[in-house]
């Protein structure tokens, strides 16, 4: 079984579409390029709204979220927003110590996050 | 928190746990984590110590080419994480100042140092000590 696994879908909501990237496991140094592939490969399609749901992420390190970084550099040069959704405890620790969470919004819920 | 760059402290008391690392942090992670759990630390502080070692260990794979070792042994008052490897770590206080914001990298040593309640960093051309120090709470003592 993989360390990390990812699924996308284009979730329509009722205002307007948007883009949601599931992450499941563990995200560290030995997969932070698969995620930061699939990623760009969303990135590039120019969604207005990059969800990230981190409810199944048991682990992230920081690689990881140089990636996520990365991604929300990308979206905010084109115009779009990216938003984490449902981190576990040691996830949401690790995003506020990094600060990242000052960058990107955090919600408790996708449907929050989508809300906005 | 004193940088150093003398020789590596001495080694692991008796009954430490040993373990290799060369690709599969997630097993280091486990490690750690039953470890923790097992010395008596409290769920929060066990999952930062296996941010703490996660982050070192990395480094392992990012900047050397050889394996790492993990070391984990603890007493009445703590448990200790050591990693060694064949990495240099070039200034002794990397990861002391925050990295601003959003910034691509330097956040792993400053995770650590913020998570472990002392960390001892020896590091010289013939590799890398860090000793990740996680206090135990007295027993009685609230959360």
């Amino acid at each position: 079984m993989d360390l990390l696994t990812t699924s996308v879908a284009t979730v329509e909501s009722g205002s307007e579409p948007y883009t949601l990237v599931e992450l499941v496991g563990e995200a560290d140094v030995t997969n932070s390029d698969a995620l930061r592939e699939v990623l760009d490969a969303e990135v590039a399609k120019h969604p207005r709204t990059l969800i990230i749901d981190l409810s199944g992420l048991r682990f992230m390190d920081s690689s990881a979220l140089h990636v996520i970084l990365r991604a929300n550099r990308a979206m905010d040069r084109q115009g779009g927003v990216v938003a984490l959704a449902s981190p576990r405890d040691p996830v949401a620790k690790m995003l506020r110590l990094t600060a990242a969470d000052q960058l990107i919004p955090v919600y408790a819920t996708v449907s929050d996050a989508s809300a906005g | 928190m004193q940088p150093s760059r003398g020789l590596p402290p001495p080694a692991p008391a008796n009954g430490a746990i040993y373990h290799t690392y060369r690709s599969d942090l997630s097993q280091v992670r486990a490690l750690v984590l039953q470890q923790a759990r097992q010395a008596g630390l409290t769920e929060g502080k066990a999952n930062d110590l296996v941010l703490a070692v996660s982050e070192v260990a990395a480094n392992t794979l990012r900047h050397t080419r050889s394996a790492g070792t993990l070391a984990i042994w603890h007493d009445g008052h703590e448990i200790v994480c050591e990693i060694r490897d064949e990495g240099t770590i070039a200034d002794p206080a990397a990861g002391t100042r925050k990295p601003p914001p959003g910034a691509s990298g330097g956040h792993g040593l400053w995770l650590v140092r913020q998570v472990c309640d002392l960390v001892e960093l020896t590091s010289n051309a013939s590799g890398t000590t860090i000793r990740m120090h996680m206090g135990l709470r007295p027993p009685g003592a609230p959360g």
